[in-house]
């Protein structure tokens, strides 16, 4: 990248500015959201809200660490949202069927790890494009979640089931999950060899082959991974409320998928953070609890989800452009 | 630049809300018909029956039938609840022989198949729950013309395609058991809030609209402080929920549920911001949802109908139509214990006040 270049003579705020850009826009939204509505009602800002807001929506914030490892290697995934609807609805199974709670807990994330590694394989080495895959599963999880349960609750888990209803120092269980996760995950990119391999293959598998990295294999990684997290997110998901419904959660992957997006990560792949996904859906819880707060109505949310990837979209091709020409 | 844009567009669209704020209740524009505040029942419309006659019907006056009842679906609380009210009305009856077949899945199609190999074994009755009200007529019509007495119940089919079809609650009688349910727990003059699945949604929005008459009627000081979306989400409902705590504080007495998702999902966030006892969560549920909440006291009524009480008064109102008691033009019809049931919409019988699931008999039910 031209930007290495010129690297050295750029102050340390400039530099912080080019790496992560899109991030600090997504932390600006979300602090001048918690002005604008904490001016208004200050509830807004009171403990209690700001709980809601970083629990109820950790596990979106935790699936879109996976997302974005997938859109970074240049992949993506539809089917996120009914792969955690079934995961969910296996957790939930297996802790009202008198298996010991640790078996509810490890079983669903060893299955999204399965069926996620498959579908990398189908992907790497079938060369199907990762949308018709994951189109297909979403379709077959979606279908197959439905005929299983017939769309039957499930009810009467034991108590220590409920992880993320756990609190340790007065904050949700999911609020650790969510920032050790992102945070573990931001340095594993930057540091380990397979995170940086991500980038490289999602930047141009062509030349990440040439220099000695297996495209095929990475792509596999980095599925495997975004199983192991939506095994996560669906535990978050299916231990928060007493009840699990055992269908799959409307538009949750495009929830996921926006995440990531508006979160900085390109959908060219090759750039972005797993900090810029979780700050992007602590946005949107953000932005949903506003609305309540304004009294404006739920369909806004998607109205103002929908403006921001348009934005974020442009921003990204205009950056990318005026990289180009840097490098001219 | 475009980052600016950013955030000019994110903090404009939070201006334009809060101009947009406090305008709607979730209701639909449809003129209401609140009942009275006291236990007197609506005074019926008079609509000449719309029913359907079957054809060269034999004479079935107190004789011996076989009625094949064809619910949804087998194998779920709720229809198994159903069913077992049928079998108790059959047995109480003595005159009766009753079976309840289906699919087991909500599946039209294969309702259609169980429904006409009944036809062709020859049943006196037909009792059934209709998967899709207009899919399902030709098979019913079919019976008809057989001189098989056909009546509905829990779900209707197109009123030419059965004799008879068992309503189990109206709007406005939901909306007021909701209503002064409320009342009861919260006071007169407490405020409450609504989380609702769309405000698009017909059936919720209809009864929003009967409970906001409802409640000026009879109880026009409780204080009707916002109603918000949760579609059919159960992580949604919780988060609005959640947030309307948090957004009015002790000011919120109560919460209205009103999908069989929303309702427990207010629970869980009553529960879980500690508020048992101080904030009141009333709403339209099925029982095994809300059992948790009920038996820690942290609800007191959930409203919807007795689903055996159904199946109860569908097997009188079909034997009433085989010995020739209930005919077209009736405006009542008895049902064993339940005692006169009103016909109301020319050929649908009420199955009376919507029933309230309370700590003493939740414990009964299991759909």
């Amino acid at each position: 990248m031209a930007v290495a270049g010129v690297l050295g003579r750029r102050s340390a705020a400039s530099r912080l500015v080019e790496g992560y850009g899109q991030e600090l826009v997504v932390l600006g939204a979300i602090a001048a959201l918690l002005v604008i509505v904490g001016t208004v009602n200050p509830r807004f800002l009171g403990e209690n809200n700001l709980i809601s807001m970083f629990s109820g929506n950790a596990y979106i914030a935790v699936a879109a660490i996976g997302m974005s490892l997938v859109i970074i290697s240049g992949h993506i995934d539809v089917s996120v949202g009914s792969l955690i609807g079934v995961l969910a609805t296996i957790a939930g199974t297996l802790a009202v069927g008198d298996y010991p709670i640790w078996v509810a807990w490890t079983v669903p994330v060893l299955v999204g790890v399965v069926i996620n590694t498959f579908v990398g394989a189908l992907i790497a080495y079938f060369r199907i494009p990762s949308i018709v895959v994951t189109l297909g599963m979403l379709s077959i999880l979606k279908g197959g979640l439905i005929s299983y349960t017939a769309g039957t609750w499930i009810t009467g888990m034991p108590p220590e089931f409920f992880i993320a209803q756990a609190r340790l120092f007065g904050i949700p269980a999911p609020v650790y999950f969510m920032v050790v996760l992102t945070i573990a995950m931001a340095l594993w990119m930057r540091y380990a060899a397979l995170g940086r391999a991500i980038y490289a293959v999602g930047g141009n598998p062509e030349a990440a082959r040439a220099s000695g990295l297996y495209p095929e294999r990475v792509c596999v990684a980095a599925f495997a991974m975004h199983g192991f997290f939506a095994g996560i997110a669906a535990l978050l998901f299916a231990t928060q409320l007493q009840v699990i419904q055992s269908t799959v959660p409307p538009n949750l992957e495009l929830t996921v998928i926006t995440a990531s997006v508006i979160g900085g990560v390109s959908i060219l792949g090759g750039t972005g953070t797993v900090i810029g996904s979780t700050l992007a859906a602590i946005l949107f819880a953000c932005i949903s609890s506003a609305l309540v707060f304004l009294n404006v109505s739920a369909y806004w949310l998607r109205a103002v989800l929908g403006l921001l990837i348009l934005a974020t979209v442009l921003a990204d091709m205009a950056r990318r452009r005026r990289h180009r020409a840097g490098r001219l | 630049m475009i980052r600016t844009s950013l955030i000019a567009a994110v903090a404009l669209s939070v201006m334009a809300g809060t101009a947009w704020a406090q305008t709607w209740t979730g209701g639909d524009d449809l003129p209401t018909s609140p009942l009275a505040c006291d236990a007197t029942p609506a005074t019926a419309a008079a609509k000449p029956y719309d029913g359907a006659e079957p054809a060269n019907v034999p004479d079935r006056k107190g004789k011996e039938i076989t009625v094949v009842d064809v619910p949804k679906l087998i194998g779920i609380g709720y229809f198994n609840a159903t069913s077992k009210g049928i079998a108790d009305a059959a047995k109480e009856l003595g005159n009766v022989s009753v079976k309840t077949d289906g699919p087991t899945k909500a599946n039209i199609d294969e309702q259609i198949t169980f429904i006409d190999n009944y036809i062709t074994s020859g049943v006196d009755g037909i009792l059934f729950a209709a998967n899709d009200p207009v899919a399902i007529a030709p098979v019913l019509k079919k019976a008809l013309s057989k001189g098989i007495n056909v009546v509905g119940y829990d779900a209707n089919s197109t009123p030419d395609a059965r004799q008879w079809f068992v309503n189990q609650a109206e709007f406005n009688g939901i909306a007021k058991a909701l209503v002064d349910n409320m009342a009861k727990e919260i006071g007169e003059d407490g405020a409450f809030a609504i989380v609702t699945s769309t405000f698009t949604t017909p059936n919720q929005a209809r009864w929003i609209a009967e409970m906001a008459a409802y409640a000026e009627k009879c109880h026009p000081n409780m204080k009707w402080l916002e109603t918000v979306e949760a579609q059919e989400d159960n992580v949604l409902s919780f988060n609005q929920a959640s947030t309307l705590i948090n957004k009015y504080g002790d000011e919120l007495k109560g919460l209205f549920g009103m999908t069989s998702v929303a309702t427990p999902a207010s629970a869980e966030a009553v529960t879980q911001a500690g508020k048992c006892g101080e904030i009141a969560v009333v709403g339209l549920a099925t029982p095994n949802a809300m059992k948790p909440y009920v038996e820690k006291d942290c609800v007191t009524s959930v409203v919807l109908w007795n689903p055996v009480d159904l199946g109860y008064a569908a097997m009188h109102v079909m034997r009433a139509v085989a010995d020739g008691a209930l005919k077209p033009g009736a405006t009542s019809v008895t049902a064993g214990k339940l005692g006169e049931l009103q016909v109301i919409n020319g050929s649908e019988i009420l199955l009376g006040a919507p029933f309230t699931f309370t700590k003493e008999n939740i414990g009964g039910f299991d759909f």
